[in-house]
């Protein structure tokens, strides 16, 4: 089963894939790949902080 | 049976001893105040000043502001922020009154805010001090702020899910509400209130009850906010009270206070982390997901800048490797001045397929020639071009 994202692994996937690409040994046959994750990880940011898990809480506060 | 008195005779004869005894004289006490009745509208306020044994009351006495001092009630709210309210214990300026039908009262002349403050700033400071004595995760440091279980924890990168303590329908929980659902970067957020009375004597309990609530399922939530209408500078003691201090300098989320008031810094405030009103603590949750979010664009900008960098390299790569092609093509090598020698139609490599009488093509440029071989000769002392 896929773990589900959260920021910080994604800002810490991200963060990695962009040093692993700065790195002078990166073979650009490997950079599609690597391109194709990076999106994925930044649609899922754009996408989650514009949108909430409805879940109905059955806590609410007494008067 | 000698003569009686009409009731007016004695009243006015007491009225006259309290006259010649008081007259101009005002007197500075200090007592405790109940019942009190504040007429804003009128600009009255009826109280009763007592003193107690224990908890027998031993003497008492009405009291009274009237329009021309009422300020001082008002003043007082302000200077002290807590409201004028049974219980409190004040210094002030009264002369004696007597009055034929309503009898004898103390008309208050003016407040001593100075001891009132005083007195709550003693109260402040020894609160604090038992905090930091009595649990050793809360310490004062240098700057006269706190460290605390509570504000030490780390905030999430991002906020969405958010416990609200505050009052129900209050102005606090609308500024909060407003700035959170008209954010212009369309950010979601799922806002749970914990409704509770935020002023009054138990108002403390009462939130110290909304936070356990919270606490039981404190996974549901990133923060928890506790706001209080601006406006409403007065009943500060709440969030000075000690108990509630404790419970949120030990809560495990992060708690952001926006409690509505500039002079002056609860307890609770320095237990947690604190801003000033609903509104600012609403702009602090949304600015941090804009830095958030600020900081993946960085991130994808340095990326993709990366990739397009990567990819330039690779096209110059292969452009410089598309030179080397051509320059090795045998069209190049002709215009620089080398020709092709054929032997029946086939390009000789080795001279040994040529012999004296061999019919050449010699294929340069622009012209062929066809030639005869004469002669061979080695060339022993390299090339001479």
């Amino acid at each position: 089963m896929k773990k589900e994202l959260t920021f910080d692994k994604v800002f810490n996937d991200l963060t990695e894939l962009v040093e692993e690409i700065e790195d002078d040994e990166i073979k650009v046959d490997t950079l599609a790949e690597k391109v194709k994750q990076a999106n994925e990880l930044i649609k899922f940011c754009e996408t989650k902080l514009r949108t909430i898990k409805t879940e109905t809480t059955k806590l609410r506060g007494e008067k | 049976m000698p003569d009686s008195i009409k009731l007016s005779e004695l009243v006015n004869e007491i009225d006259e001893a309290i006259k010649n005894r008081f007259a101009g004289r005002t007197f500075l006490i200090k007592a405790e105040i109940t019942d009190v009745k504040k007429q804003p509208d009128k600009r009255w306020c009826f109280l009763k000043f007592i003193e107690k044994e224990g908890i027998l009351i031993t003497t008492e006495i009405k009291g009274v502001f009237w329009a021309n001092t009422y300020h001082n009630v008002e003043r007082f709210e302000k200077e002290t922020q807590q409201t004028f309210a049974s219980g409190l214990e004040i210094t002030c300026r009264v002369r004696v009154r007597f009055h034929k039908r309503y009898g004898i009262d103390l008309e208050v002349l003016e407040i001593d805010y100075a001891y009132a403050i005083g007195k709550l700033e003693l109260e402040r400071k020894q609160t604090l001090e038992r905090l930091v004595k009595e649990n050793s995760t809360i310490k004062l440091l240098p700057n006269e702020t706190y460290t605390t279980k509570n504000n030490r924890t780390e905030l999430a990168m991002v906020f969405q899910t958010i416990a609200l303590i505050t009052a129900p329908n209050s102005d606090g929980q609308r500024d909060f509400n407003k700035v959170i659902d008209k954010n212009k970067y369309g950010y979601a957020f799922s806002v749970t209130p914990f409704l509770t009375t935020i002023q009054g004597d138990n108002a403390s309990q009462l939130i110290l009850k909304q936070l356990k609530l919270i606490e039981t399922s404190k996974e549901n939530f990133d923060l928890v906010v506790i706001v209080r209408g601006g406006g409403s500078d007065i009943d500060f003691k709440s969030f000075n009270d000690y108990e509630l201090a404790k419970a949120v300098a030990m809560f495990p989320t992060p708690i952001l206070t926006g409690i509505g008031h500039d002079r002056n810094t609860s307890i609770v405030d320095l237990m947690g982390r604190q801003h000033k009103t609903p509104t600012e603590v609403a702009t602090f949750i949304i600015d941090n997901n804009m830095n958030f979010e600020a900081e993946i664009e960085d991130l994808k900008e340095r990326f993709f800048q990366r990739v397009d960098e990567l990819l330039d390299d690779a096209k110059d790569e292969l452009a410089s490797i598309k030179q080397r092609i051509k320059n090795l093509h045998p069209t190049t090598i002709l215009k620089k001045g080398f020709a092709i020698i054929k032997l029946n139609n086939k390009i000789v490599t080795d001279t040994k397929a040529i012999k004296v009488n061999s019919e050449l093509q010699t294929i340069m440029q622009s012209e062929t020639m066809n030639s005869t071989v004469t002669k061979k000769i080695k060339n022993e002392k390299g090339i001479d071009i």
